[in-house]
Formats: C-alpha cells, structure tokens, sequence
C-alpha cells in the first residue's frame, strides 16, 4: 500500500475523455514525477488528485484511507498540498503575510480588531519557519511584489507548505524560470524532500530526471511509461534526445 | 475465436449538390486482422485515413460494409459502448461522440471492459523530448496485452519510417479511397504508390 494511491481514475468533460483508467502510486519520502506532452491531462490530473475535480470513476487513498469525492477543503485539511501553474499570491500584502493567511492556526484564531495579526507572535514565529524552509525569512517583511520571479514561486511553496501537509503536490514548478532560478528551485526541493513527500509535474525533463525517485509518463489521458530515472532513461529513442545527450554529457 | 478486426466491402460515399448529387469522395477498404499486433498507416492528405479510423471506431457510419470487431459489429453496438471496442486518439487527447438513429436500448452489448482496438491518429514524433520511446514502448505494452493498434504517420522525416519500421508488423496504405493492406515494410517501400509518395525520404533512407 502506497502512501498515496490513486486507481483506475477515469475522466471527462463532454465528449473529450481527459484521463482514461489512470492509476497512480506515490510513496513516503519520495519525490514523484508526472511528465508527458502538452494537453496530455497533467493539470486535470492533479486536479482530480486534490479534490478540485471529482472523478467519473475511480478510488483515490491518502494513507489507506480513502480521500475520493472529499472537498478540496477537507482533503487539504487531511495533509494534501498543493501549488498552482499560474500562481496565487496577495501582491499587496508583505511576504510573511501570504503564509501567515495560510497557516491552519490563523483560521482558527479568534477575530480581534484589537491586536492586529502582526502582534500575535506565535503566528509570526511559525510563518518565520516556514519561510526559513523555503529561504524567504531574510524577506519577510518586505512586499510580495518586491520578490523576484523564482522567488515568488518559492513563498508560494511556502503557502502551500503553511497548512503542514503530509504530502505537497507541485505543478509545473519551474515553469517561467530562468536557468539561475530553476537551479535555485532545484535546491529547495532537495531541501524539502527530507521532510516532504513531493509530487511534481514538470515540463523541464532534466529538471525532473535529476530530482525524482519515479516518474509517470502521461499521454491521451493515460499512464503511457513508469519507472525510475535510469529505467526511463535506457530507452534507445531516450537517448537519441536532446534529454538523452544532456544526461550523457 | 473471432480476428480481431474485420473491415468487410466498407464504403463510405460522400456527395454534394443538388438536384444531381455529385460523388465527391469514396472511400473502399476490405481486409482483415486476424491477430493482436501493431499495423503501420499512411497516405497521403485526404486520402481517407481519419475517415476509415472513424469508421472502425462507430463514431461515422458507413455508406455499405461492416466493421467488425472481436466478431462485434461495431455500428449495432451502445453508442456509449463502442469505445469499449474501438478508440480513436488524436495527437494529444482522445474524443469521443457517437451518434446512432437508433437508441441504446435497440442496440447490442459492447462485451469487453477495455478497448481491444487502438487507432492513433497522427501522434506528434519529435526527436527532441524522448517522449517517441515512450509512446513505443505503450503501443508494444498493447499490443502485448491482446490489443492490435493503428499507427498512423504522415512521414516527412526519415526517423518516421524507422519507427515504422521499427515498430509495425504489417501495413496499410491508404490513397483517394483506396486502401491496400501490406505484408511488411519491405512490401510498403516497394509498393509503387507509396513509393512516389514517399519520393525523397526512401532515397534519404538509403544515403
């Protein structure tokens, strides 16, 4: 039994079939990838994953338990974290403030007008934490929009890794990088991993081949390749690519 | 045991204008596949490859003919039970929508859980990404399992007929609504045809 474990997910919209009998396994303390061509059902598939899609058909496990036609809400509050291709941040706000919001303690806290949430240092000291996780905490107070792109990319990891997931799913992390920044990115998820099951979906091959225990190969909404980076990696038309050359150089 | 797909004197005639209906394409084909396995498709443009993919899968209906397939004829079968039989991928996604003037409850049974024919329309080969070997390696996996699977390549490089090659048993050439079955890519290189729709990727092959 995996600690996520997702099987025979079917799904669609209209007459266009998006994921078809996708089954999926992610273990503790890996870093899983999901690649596969654009429009290949990536995006939807995560979706489906967190709660944000209820599949047609399909049984969906967090830890044995089954997690399928749960909200988003309530899988999240289970330990299911997520972050988005096109992020999500408050612009206006100071960086601290973005995790702060994100943090479960903040929505359990009671309504004040008295004493403004900058005051309350528990919540201060754990959203510090966090973005001491993901290299922010030297740029705590300053606005999110001073923030650089990758480094925009990195707090909204740390929204997502505010709520104290058990399990952080990742799409297209590198997308809109340049190559300082993904080698950055590529830093702090060899950090995470230590303490972080991960799952990415990914564009950037390389990216993925260098960090991921396993990955899944997804095209016309099914699993087309699995296996480890060495195991995909052996294919002969692998290694005729520009991914194959860059691993052998 | 019933082969796995029977095309049997398929036509699909289209006409245009009125009052005298004009014939403006036709489309034959008459063959069959006994065993699982992966069959190599091509031809030209408008030759009527997607049409007769259409045909195989139920989701267009033929002027004259059957298709059958596993002994099924697809066109009696459940409009939302044909995909159990047949089904049609485009380059990165997957469509389904049938239509039947007759309803699901005057048609037949599907009688398979998972589609036993896979036709791949076109799928985007590019040596860049490495994905090629992927999509190999599935189409070997389906076949494996029991499934016979369509490739179809429009080939304007010469690593697309080494897939081919590589990869298909058998052949089918497809031109203005002809469509011949090959034996092996030997038979398909020197089939004529196919020859001068090739023209400079067969000599690019032998340079």
């Amino acid at each position: 039994m995996a600690f996520f474990e997702a099987r025979n997910l079917h799904k669609r919209f209209g007459s266009r079939v998006v994921l078809e009998n996708i089954s999926l396994a992610f273990e503790r303390g890996q870093v899983s990838g999901i690649m596969g061509p654009n429009g290949a059902g990536k995006t939807t598939c995560f979706h489906v994953l967190t709660g944000l899609h209820q599949p047609d058909r399909g049984e969906i496990e967090l830890e044995g338990k089954s997690i399928s036609g749960l909200s988003p809400q309530r899988i999240a509050t289970l330990g299911v974290s997520r972050s988005f291709q096109i992020m999500n941040l408050f612009d206006d706000s100071v960086v601290i403030e973005n995790v702060m919001l994100a943090l479960p303690e903040f929505r359990t806290r009671r309504l004040s007008f008295l004493g403004g949430v900058f005051d309350d240092t528990k919540l201060v000291d754990a959203a510090t934490d966090v973005l001491d996780q993901v290299g922010l905490a030297a740029r705590a107070w300053e606005k999110a929009t001073s923030l650089s792109y990758g480094e925009r990319r990195a707090l909204e990891i740390g929204v997502a890794l505010a709520a104290r997931p058990k399990i952080l799913f990742l799409d297209e992390p590198t997308s809109g990088l340049g190559s300082e920044a993904t080698r950055n990115l590529a830093a702090l998820v060899r950090r995470l991993r230590e303490h972080y099951t991960i799952v990415m979906i990914e564009h950037d091959m390389r990216f993925l081949f260098e960090l991921a225990d396993r990955i899944s190969v997804i095209h016309w909404g099914q699993v087309i390749a699995e296996g480890t980076p060495a195991e995909l990696q052996a294919n002969k038309w692998v290694r005729r690519s520009a991914l194959g050359e860059a691993a052998l150089a | 045991m019933a082969p796995m797909l029977e095309v049997d004197r398929l036509t699909k005639v289209y006409r245009r204008g009125w009052p005298a209906a004009r014939e403006t394409f036709r489309l034959e084909a008459d063959f069959r596949v006994e065993e699982p396995g992966i069959v190599g498709m091509m031809g030209p443009n408008g030759s009527g490859k997607t049409t007769l993919f259409e045909l195989i899968t139920g989701s267009n209906s033929p002027t004259s003919g059957t298709v059958r397939v596993q002994g099924r004829d697809i066109h009696r079968v459940r409009t939302d039970e044909r995909d159990r039989l047949a089904i049609h991928y485009h380059q990165s996604y997957q469509v389904r929508h049938f239509s039947s003037l007759y309803p699901n409850a005057l048609l037949e049974r599907a009688g398979s859980a998972y589609p036993m024919v896979h036709l791949f329309d076109e799928p985007q080969f590019n040596t860049q990404d490495g994905y090629i070997g992927f999509m190999l390696d599935f189409f070997r996996r389906l076949s494996g399992e029991g499934r016979l699977v369509f490739l179809c390549v429009h080939p304007n490089e010469r690593f697309h007929l080494e897939i081919l090659e590589e990869i298909c048993e058998r052949f089918i050439f497809v031109q203005k609504g002809t469509v011949t079955p090959i034996a092996d890519f030997d038979g398909l290189v020197a089939h004529e045809p196919c020859r001068t729709y090739l023209g400079g990727l067969l000599t690019e092959r032998a340079a």
